[in-house]
């Protein structure tokens, strides 16, 4: 049961990164691989069918904290106290310029919300950088490795960003096998600090009673949520880019 | 103000925030979920529209209400670590459950939903908004399991230094949820309809050209506001019953007593006038034509807001001092360590950020009103969109 749910935390995370890499990604290069309105409007329309179904992967590894790590959801989120503000307000702010960016038409308004997508996908890269870090060395806030580390995840979802963006266009050797290589690359600035991690987070673990509780409730949703995961990825994937859905404006 | 004010202030300014934005979401979802239905049944263009116009800004408001649930669910390891030390192992599991088994879903169904539009089948579209509705529901449920196990710690019991789970069917049978949970979604179906009479009332006041679109929407605005008002107050009453058993004196204090007593003077006249006026005036459209009434239609949209706030100030504030009922204090729940310098910091940049959107949010929302259906974007059809991407070149490489 234990490792069960030390599974069921790691696969979360690394999904975070593999799916949500990409989104950031995108967010961080806006400017530069938007070069035009019409460019960035192609982008984020591009990633946006994809980001709500991406993001719930970290609210869902908050909930896993929560229930089967109790002890280390209070102790380590206070640990890493500014990070993890700095990493919600990013969160709040690279949201919001998804929501807001086309709900008026003006270049001022488009502008300032493209900005805050951009700022606010930066702020997460770095933030979960430097939080890695500091986990695995159980220390300051700041270090150097910690700033290198913050290098390293920009650079890796900024590969994935430019990976969907081509597997969106289309186009020869874009292809889906291109697009798994860039999610495995994204979730290796992770995967090695929870393989390092795992027998602490072993130590964690909630008791028996309340894990028997968790699998008993959530099994029976994993179908569900694989399924509503593969839907998405099915209803707007590249096979179905063409029909009536084209000529309905993105939301986003 | 302290350490611990500030971290109460916090909690309660992003609570406050987030049940703003979360009650309409409760109960615009079911609303727009018949709108769609009976468009997909009858094929009627004008209810396709309402459910396009009201699910923009269903989905406009939802936006704030991750927003600020997000900030919520982290704050809990931030400044209150001292609460997962003693009750995690039981507290935990609600809200683990609560985001995979809701949340996770009701996003991801949203997201099929709001991208969805003339991309999906017609009914497997429609599914995905009444799964959407499902799962916000089962969403406010567990929310809901793990503050009543705050108000009530049923379930569970101490060893050593900590409470363990013991009964988790005690656990979801909480006396101080049962009637909770039917009173918070009637008040979230109260709000929705609220907002949708006075939002019609509104376009109907400034002779809109959309008539029959606003007279439909009016209808569904008072079948939702009776149906939710009767629930509301039906459950309201009922709590008094086990709030009295399991807290007693929850009502005396100054500040709980008058919220209560606001919190009932708005349900109680939203009921005679829901009950008397707006259901009997449906007759004839005569509520839709009698333009002088409009403006009071327009001017009360705001109380089943303030009346939930109310309401949510009485249960916790009329818990104080414990966060675990008569368990574990407020105080020592506390995050040791905290710093003066780290909430503050904190509270600034959370509030400055939340509050300005949450400003940003009700005017796109107001203007979205005021611009009415023909100018709402979601799912609307139109010109190729050239944001959109085009036709598959490498249908081969798919994904
Ligand atoms: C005659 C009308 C009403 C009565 C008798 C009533 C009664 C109550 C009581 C006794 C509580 C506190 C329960 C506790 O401390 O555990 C409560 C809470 C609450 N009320 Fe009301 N209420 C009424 C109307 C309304 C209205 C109109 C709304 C909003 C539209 C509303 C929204 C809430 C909310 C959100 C809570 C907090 C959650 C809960 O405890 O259910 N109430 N109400």
């Amino acid at each position: 049961m234990d490792i069960l749910w030390l599974g069921v935390f790691a696969l979360l995370l690394i999904g975070y990164f593999a799916l949500e890499g990409f989104d950031i990604g995108i967010g961080m290069l806006l400017p530069v691989l938007g070069r035009t309105r019409e460019e960035r409007d192609r982008l984020v329309a591009g990633m946006a069918p994809f980001v709500l179904a991406g993001e719930v992967w970290l609210v869902a590894v908050a909930g896993v904290l929560f229930g089967a790590f109790p002890h280390l959801e209070g102790e380590t989120l206070f640990a890493l106290y500014p990070l993890v503000v700095g990493l919600l307000v990013s969160w709040v702010i690279r949201d919001a310029g998804l929501w807001f960016r086309r709900r008026l038409d003006g270049r001022a308004w488009r502008a300032f919300w493209g900005g805050a997508l951009c700022a606010g996908s930066y702020g997460l890269a770095l933030t979960w950088g430097l939080a890695l870090a500091a986990l695995v060395q159980g220390g300051p806030v700041l270090t150097p490795l910690g700033v290198g580390y913050a290098a390293v995840v920009v650079g890796v979802f900024a590969i994935h960003g430019r990976r969907f963006a081509a597997w969106r266009a289309g186009g020869p050797g874009r292809t889906g096998r291109a697009l798994l290589g860039s999610a495995a690359l994204a979730a290796v600035p992770v995967a090695v600090p929870l393989a390092v991690a795992a027998p602490w987070l072993l130590d964690h673990v909630a008791p028996s009673g309340t894990l028997r509780v968790l699998t008993l409730v959530i099994l029976p949703c994993v179908p569900v949520m694989v399924a509503a995961q593969v839907w998405v990825w099915r209803a707007f994937g590249r096979r179905a880019r063409a029909g009536v859905g084209a000529r309905v404006p993105s939301f986003f | 103000m302290d350490v611990l004010d500030l971290a109460r202030a916090q909690f309660a300014v992003t609570g406050v925030l987030h049940f703003l934005f979360v009650v309409l979401t409760l109960g615009l979802a079911p609303l727009v979920a018949i709108m769609q239905t009976r468009h997909v049944i009858t094929g009627k263009p004008v209810l396709e529209r309402m459910a396009r116009f009201w699910g923009q800004i269903y989905v406009i408001n939802y936006a704030l209400g991750v927003f600020t649930g997000l900030v919520m669910e982290f704050q809990f390891g931030l400044s209150w670590s001292g609460l997962s030390r003693y009750a995690g192992d039981v507290f935990g599991a609600p809200l683990a459950v609560e985001t995979m088994g809701a949340f996770f879903l009701e996003s991801t169904f949203l997201g099929l939903w709001i991208f969805g539009w003339g991309r999906l089948p017609r009914w497997l579209h429609l599914a995905c908004i009444w799964l959407v509705t499902l799962t916000a529901y089962a969403s406010a449920y567990w929310v809901l399991v793990a503050n009543s196990f705050l108000q009530n710690p049923a379930g569970a019991e101490v060893r050593g230094d900590h409470l363990v789970l013991t009964d988790f069917g005690a656990l979801l049978t909480n006396p101080t949820l049962v009637f909770a949970l039917p009173h918070v979604l009637g008040a979230g179906l109260f709000t929705g309809s609220s907002v949708i009479i006075g939002a019609s009332a509104y376009q109907l006041f400034r002779r809109t050209r959309e008539w029959e679109f606003f007279v439909r929407s009016l209808r569904v605005g008072v079948v939702g506001a009776l149906v939710g008002i009767l629930v509301t107050v039906g459950f309201g009453f009922a709590q008094f019953g086990p709030v009295g058993q399991i807290q007693p004196g929850k009502f005396r204090g100054a500040a709980v007593g008058t919220s209560l007593g606001f919190m009932i003077l708005i349900g109680e006249l939203a009921l005679f006038g829901v009950l008397f006026v707006l259901t009997p005036l449906l007759f004839r459209d005569w509520l839709a034509r009698w333009r002088w009434i409009h403006p009071l239609l327009m001017l009360v949209t705001p109380m089943p807001f303030i009346a939930a706030i109310l309401g949510w100030l009485v249960r916790e504030i009329g818990r104080q001092p414990w966060i675990v009922y008569g368990r574990l204090t407020v105080k020592d729940a506390m995050s040791p360590g905290l710093t003066p310098g780290m909430i503050t910091a904190s509270f600034v940049a959370f509030t400055a950020v939340l509050g300005l959107l949450a400003v940003i949010d009700y005017v796109l929302i107001a203007r979205t009103v005021r611009r009415g259906p023909a100018a709402a974007t979601l799912g609307a059809p139109g010109q190729p969109d050239p944001a959109a991407p085009s036709s598959p070149c490498h249908p081969q490489a798919a994904f």
